[in-house]
This record gives structure tokens, C-alpha cells and sequence, in this order.
């Protein structure tokens, strides 16, 4: 396997971790928002953890090793207006995210309190789950990643 | 430079593909997870259960997603029976990994059944991780095609 090849696997790697990463992160998010229980619903939303470190590296992945291939080949510059707008894509899940992040930690924080208490089911943390403006961003982080994946599969003016 | 040359046509087809692919490693990791954690927590009912759900709801879906658009994908770019290597690698994973899912599955639905309880933890603990291995050195070859 020549540079390329080597670029373009570590490149797919990064995508494969940042990309599922996120959707075993939203699957546990989902479980939790079924689940009754408030230690219940805070291991799962402290589980997400795991999956964000594979976010995190995988990101990190994508962007290093997808600007070594840009330089490495002849083809592309990365002022393409395609590697440009997935640039600022990078830029706006992990901003995204993080915002969500924020929200879902001190909804983690909560169930972990509830827990400790007498770990009995609570309306207003169910409401806290079902916040729109966490899961909203969550869910637009998730669909700015997958835009990611449309402009590396089309290229569009490429 | 393969995505250079590819039909815009094709492009459709490849994004369900990998797609698929992309859902079917964090939904198997996420089997992992569950099934990693669960050990003696007094939540491990709640966690079996979820481990099965997670495979039958999102495992298998993404799985038959994969599959369908991967050959989707290979009859428009046309190997033939001269397909290299990294192809039949992805199709080793891919087939094969139908019988380790079903194992799985099957695993997870005894340990669910089970109340969270015995050694089909680590049943569904081992296909899982042997089946996210295969998935990583899959998706690796599929795009750095050896030859």
C-alpha cells in the first residue's frame, strides 16, 4: 500500500470513529431518554463518554490526515470551495456539539443527584431529556457530520 | 482520485453503503459498551435488555444496509469473478459478520431473558468486539486497497 493508500485509510479511520462514535453516542441517549430510573438514566448518559473520546480522535483523525492528502496530491488544493465548506462542517460539529454536550452533562449531573437521593423516577428530569434545544443540537451536529460525508463522496466541483 | 473518476451516478448508491457501514460499527460498539459495563451493576437487566434492542433495532438494519448498497455498488463498478483482494476481504467481513450479528443476537436475547444474569455477557462481549475488529481491518483495506 503506497502513501495514498496509507493517507486515505487513516483518513477513512478518522471518519469511521467520528461518524460512529456519534451515532453509539446517540443510541445511548436514546436508551436513556426510555429509561425510568435516575441511576438508570445516569449510567447511560455517562456511558456517551466512551463513544466521545472515539468522536474526539476520530475528528481529529479526519482533519490531519485528510489535509496530508490534499497536500499529497496533485489533484486538489484546499481552497476547493467542497474542502473549504467541509472544513467549516468540521468546525460547526464540534462546536455543536459541545454546546449539546454542555446541556447533557448537567442533565447527567441531575440524575446522578436524583440517584443519590431515593432513585425515584422524577417528571421534571424526564422533561430535561426531552429538551428540544439539547437534543436539537445534538441531532445538528450529527446531520453537519453526515454533510461531511456527502461532500466527500460527491466532491462536488472536484 | 477513486472519487475523481466515479460516476456522479454511483455516488448515491456508495453513500448508503458506506453509511450503512459507518451505523453498523458504533451500533456493534455500542453493544460492546453496554455489554462491558453491565458485569455485576445492579443495572444489568436494564442493560441486557438494551444490548439486545440495540442489535435486533440498529445491528441488523445497518448490516442489511451495508450489504444491499456494498453489491449495489460492486455490480455498477464490475469485477466480475477478477475481484482484488480488499473486495473479497470486505465480502469475508460482510458475510461471515451476518452469522456472528445472529450469534449475537441470540446471546443477547438468552442474557436479556436471563434478567442480566450469566455468562452470555461475555458471549455477546466476544462476538461483538471479534466482529468490530473485522469491521476495522474491513473498512481499512476497502479504502486503502492494497492492490
Amino acid at each position: 500500500m503506497g502513501t495514498y493508500g496509507w493517507l486515505l485509510a487513516l483518513h477513512v479511520t478518522g471518519a469511521f470513529l467520528f461518524l460512529g462514535g456519534a451515532v453509539s453516542a446517540g443510541t445511548l441517549n436514546v436508551l436513556a431518554r426510555r429509561a425510568r430510573r435516575p441511576s438508570e438514566i445516569a449510567l447511560l448518559l455517562g456511558l456517551t463518554r466512551i463513544p466521545l473520546v472515539a468522536i474526539n480522535v476520530g475528528m481529529t483523525m479526519a482533519l490531519f490526515f485528510g489535509i496530508w492528502l490534499v497536500i499529497h496530491l496533485d489533484g486538489y488544493e484546499i481552497t476547493e470551495a467542497w474542502i473549504l465548506a467541509s472544513l467549516v462542517l468540521w468546525v460547526v460539529v464540534g462546536w455543536l456539539g459541545s454546546l449539546g454536550g454542555k446541556r447533557e452533562k448537567a442533565t447527567r449531573l441531575e440524575a446522578e443527584r436524583l440517584a443519590a437521593e431515593d432513585d425515584s423516577p422524577s417528571a421534571a428530569l424526564a422533561e430535561r431529556l426531552r429538551d428540544r434545544v439539547s437534543n436539537g443540537l445534538s441531532w445538528a451536529s450529527g446531520v453537519a457530520g453526515l454533510a461531511i460525508l456527502v461532500l466527500m463522496i460527491w466532491k462536488p466541483g472536484a | 482520485m477513486t472519487g475523481a473518476i466515479r460516476p456522479d451516478s454511483w455516488n448515491l448508491v456508495l453513500f448508503f453503503h458506506v453509511l450503512g457501514a459507518i451505523a453498523l460499527v458504533g451500533a456493534v460498539a455500542t453493544v460492546i459498551v453496554l455489554a462491558a459495563t453491565a458485569g455485576r451493576r445492579p443495572e444489568r437487566e436494564l442493560l441486557a435488555r438494551a444490548a439486545f434492542r440495540v442489535t435486533l433495532l440498529l445491528v441488523v438494519p445497518s448490516w442489511l444496509v451495508m450489504r444491499i448498497f456494498g453489491e449495489w455498488t460492486r455490480s455498477r463498478e464490475g469485477y466480475g469473478d477478477d475481484a482484488p483482494t480488499w473486495l473479497g476481504i470486505g465480502y469475508l467481513v460482510g458475510d461471515l459478520g451476518l452469522l456472528v450479528i445472529l450469534l449475537t443476537g441470540g446471546f443477547a436475547f438468552w442474557w436479556s431473558r436471563r434478567r442480566g444474569e450469566g455468562w452470555q455477557r461475555l458471549a455477546v462481549l466476544g462476538f461483538a468486539g471479534i466482529y468490530l475488529a473485522a469491521l476495522a481491518v474491513a473498512w481499512f483495506v476497502m479504502s486503502g486497497k492494497p492492490d
